[in-house]
């Protein structure tokens, strides 16, 4: 059986020597919905262009129901085949039903005027995209996510079956975004195909059902959105690692960029004393301000336990839902005492964790400087009856700085020299 | 659906206004003149049985080709800068860009200045043929490969244009006479013309407008952007090539005949624009008719306003016309 659309071993260059696109070879099924990935400038716009027979490919073959595209007649294809580009027009004064009249011309000859078939055409278009109630209006007077509707009706009202669109929703805000997408999915229940270029990773793995990913012209992937689009697969397409978790209601993959860049750590190693995510603010500050960061005691599978683990800090960890036991102690303490200081993060206190206070007291005797927030002090945050408010007394006695809010601690630290 | 009715009756009831409005205007300036006539002898166009010879040779021979002419001059002007304008999507086109007036200015200095003679029609078959030969140059000039890109026609089309016109500067100073006729010649305007002029631009009009008209809407697809209507299924290259010859063809036949009218082919269309015609299927009829108006009543003053003298009509053009453009531009400041 032939495929719908067919791409074989296509190449394309716009100069000599440069290739925009290489070798690239695959195949379509008639209802698919393929969102096309890749980094600026590597060709998806040009492959686009090449399906779309606005480019002739310098090698290899593209073929529509198994017949070569520049061998239909120009008419024949522009009904088969619409485009929605990226560039927005100018100023156009002619209303939304006019332009997307102007998906009609390959149906007219020259002479012919527009057919009650062609106003049911238009009238269907602006249907399915919801663009009838502004038909009428101007089209450079429409907000831009109703532009965008009015130019894809304009090209559904070719009575596409393959319906190419290069970065639709790139002007886009969110809500407009899912709008155009909801429209594409509500299409190809219709039975129309659908290739179509996004910059947004996102969308593509919540809405089409294949991706394809395109890196310096070449096909880097091809297939089913959930076997395609891994973490690994777009760390190599982009160059950057990825985080994949799970849409909370559509169940499909949700990816999130880790972009990182790696501050020269030349501060001195702070140890902080957190759980429960009390510590992550307090991190984040400090990694910020260029200081490098140990974290414990903290149980496993707590927050701060997780932040610590992802980003490589040293860290000292207790059984899950365990008091600090001797031995966990002994280890953080020696690591704490590495630090330069010690910051004691606004947390929870119960007697599983309470001697994490004992550590920043051992420090304190030692001489560290050992910062608290007035935070720590909030007697609803005690589950021990008392015993950690006496520990944070001592704490006070003994020199630890107290502090009213995160934001005053980098100042806090260059005070006492540590930097 | 109604919308679509309703506008196309508007449509046709502004056109035939246009139409009824050509054919009073060519009755009262067919009244204007040495001998005034008034709007009621006109209609003796109909019966002219009872005219005596004078009246008839005024009336017949030497007015009212002459009027036709700058009907149809002021009319295939515009329309070729409102095609012009439409396919390079650029609002500072008009219909001399590709050449053709220094071309046919060329070929009309060189006409005059060498005193080659064969026949009435010299000069202006000259500058038909020379208008045609710059085209063909520029269009040579501007081709890349298989495509001929927009921006580099318009700027061939103006760099053959400088040259030409530096040459034309230098025969003139080179031959030190007939300057003042070649002066007159290339500001353009309907002195002395008569059927002989009509009858030579006539088959270019004939054939010309209703080309031109039938690509309505090819080129409000272009509003959309080049590619666009490429994947609308429209031979884009093919339909370049085909309007530039067309114009080429029409706009040498107005410029040999009648000289290098300014401003109508510019402003005409921009009017047009202005005043919120942008669908090109209504755009290019009413620029057609709209130009034929203007520099009727362009030529028509130009004949009449300082009584024996004749000014040249491209002098009345821009002079009434640039102020009023201006005026119209500052109130409505949409983009062009």
């Amino acid at each position: 059986m032939t495929p719908y659309l067919e791409l074989r071993n296509v190449s394309f260059s716009y100069r000599l020597g440069e290739r925009v696109i290489s070798g690239v070879s695959f195949f379509l099924e008639r209802g698919d919905f393929v969102g096309i990935l890749g980094p600026n400038g590597s060709g998806k716009t040009t492959l686009l262009h090449l399906v779309a027979r606005l480019l002739p490919p310098d090698e290899g073959a593209i073929l529509l129901e198994g017949k070569r595209v520049e061998n239909f007649s120009r008419k024949s294809f522009a009904r088969r085949v619409a485009v929605v580009f990226q560039e927005a027009p100018g100023h156009l004064d002619l209303s939304s039903f006019e332009v997307v009249m102007m998906g009609r011309i390959p149906y007219l000859s020259r002479w012919q005027r527009e057919t009650r078939a062609d106003e049911e055409a238009v009238e269907w278009a602006m249907r399915v995209t919801s663009t009838l109630p502004f038909a009428e209006e101007p089209f450079s007077e429409l907000s831009g996510g109703e532009k965008q509707r009015v130019l894809i009706a304009r090209a559904l009202a070719q009575k596409p079956e393959l319906l190419l669109l290069d970065e639709p929703t790139s002007h886009l805000d969110v809500v407009h975004q899912m709008e155009i997408l909801s429209i594409l999915r509500e299409l190809v229940r219709m039975g129309i195909t659908i290739l179509g270029v996004f910059h947004d990773v996102n969308l593509v793995s919540q809405f089409c059902d294949k991706a394809l990913f395109l890196k310096a012209g070449f096909l880097l992937r091809f297939g089913p959105v959930e076997e395609v689009m891994q973490e690994e697969s777009l760390q190599e397409l982009f160059g950057v690692s990825f985080l994949e978790t799970t849409h909370p209601y559509s169940f499909r993959s949700f990816f999130m960029p880790l972009w990182r860049k790696e501050k020269e750590r030349e501060k001195a190693l702070i140890h902080v004393v957190g759980g429960g995510g009390s510590g992550i603010p307090i991190v984040r500050l400090l990694l910020e301000g260029g200081f490098s960061v140990s974290v414990g005691v903290v149980n496993e599978f707590d927050s701060d336990e997780a932040m610590a683990t992802r980003l490589g800090l040293p860290v000292i960890r207790e059984r899950p839902f365990s008091p600090i036991g001797e031995e966990t102690f002994q280890r953080a303490l020696e690591l704490a005492r590495k630090a330069q200081a010690l910051v004691v993060a606004p947390t929870f206190w119960g007697w599983g964790n309470v001697r994490n206070l004992d550590l920043a007291l051992s420090l304190c005797r030692e001489g560290k400087p050992v910062f608290l927030f007035q935070e720590c002090f909030r007697e609803d945050r005690d589950y021990t009856q008392g015993e950690v408010k006496k520990k944070l007394e001592e704490l006070v006695e003994r020199g630890a700085e107290v502090l009213d809010h995160p934001r005053a601690l980098l100042l806090a630290l260059s005070k006492r020299g540590v930097v | 659906m109604t919308i679509k009715r309703r506008k196309r009756k508007k449509t046709v009831f502004l056109l035939l206004g246009f139409v009824a409005f050509v054919g009073v205007s060519i009755f009262f300036a067919q009244g204007v003149g040495r001998g005034r006539y008034s709007l009621f002898d006109s209609l003796a166009l109909f019966g002219p049985q009872g005219l005596s010879p004078t009246e008839r040779t005024i009336l017949f021979a030497i007015r009212f080709p002459r009027i036709l002419l700058s009907v149809l001059v002021g009319g295939g002007l515009a329309l070729s800068g409102a095609v012009l304008q439409g396919l390079f999507q650029n609002p500072l086109v008009d219909p001399y860009v590709l050449g053709v007036s220094s071309g046919a200015a060329l070929g009309a200095v060189v006409a005059m200045v060498s005193h080659v003679y064969f026949g009435l029609f010299t000069v202006p078959l000259c500058a038909f043929l020379s208008a045609l030969g710059t085209a063909f140059l520029v269009f040579r000039l501007a081709r890349v490969g298989r495509r001929m890109p927009l921006e580099v026609l318009l700027l061939s089309g103006l760099a053959v244009g400088f040259f030409f016109s530096a040459l034309i500067s230098l025969a003139m100073f080179l031959s030190g006479e007939d300057l003042h006729q070649v002066v007159f010649w290339t500001m353009g305007g309907f002195w002395n013309r008569g059927w002989q002029e009509v009858r030579m631009v006539l088959p270019f009009f004939a054939v010309g407008v209703p080309v031109l008209l039938s690509f309505g809407r090819e080129l409000n697809a272009f509003l959309l952007g080049e590619k666009v209507a490429e994947s609308l299924g429209i031979d884009v290259e093919r339909l370049k090539q085909w309007l530039l010859f067309v114009i080429s063809l029409l706009v040498a036949s107005c410029v040999a005949t009648s000289g290098v009218v300014s401003f109508v082919g510019l402003v005409v269309p921009h009017l047009l624009r202005l005043l919120g015609f942008q669908d090109h299927r209504l755009l290019l009829p009413l620029s057609f008719v709209g130009g034929g108006i203007v520099l009727l009543f362009a030529d028509t003053l130009a004949r009449s306003i300082i009584h024996p003298v004749e000014l040249p009509v491209g002098v009345v053009t821009s002079l009434l016309g640039a102020p009023f453009f201006v005026y119209l531009l500052r109130r409505k400041k949409k983009g062009l």
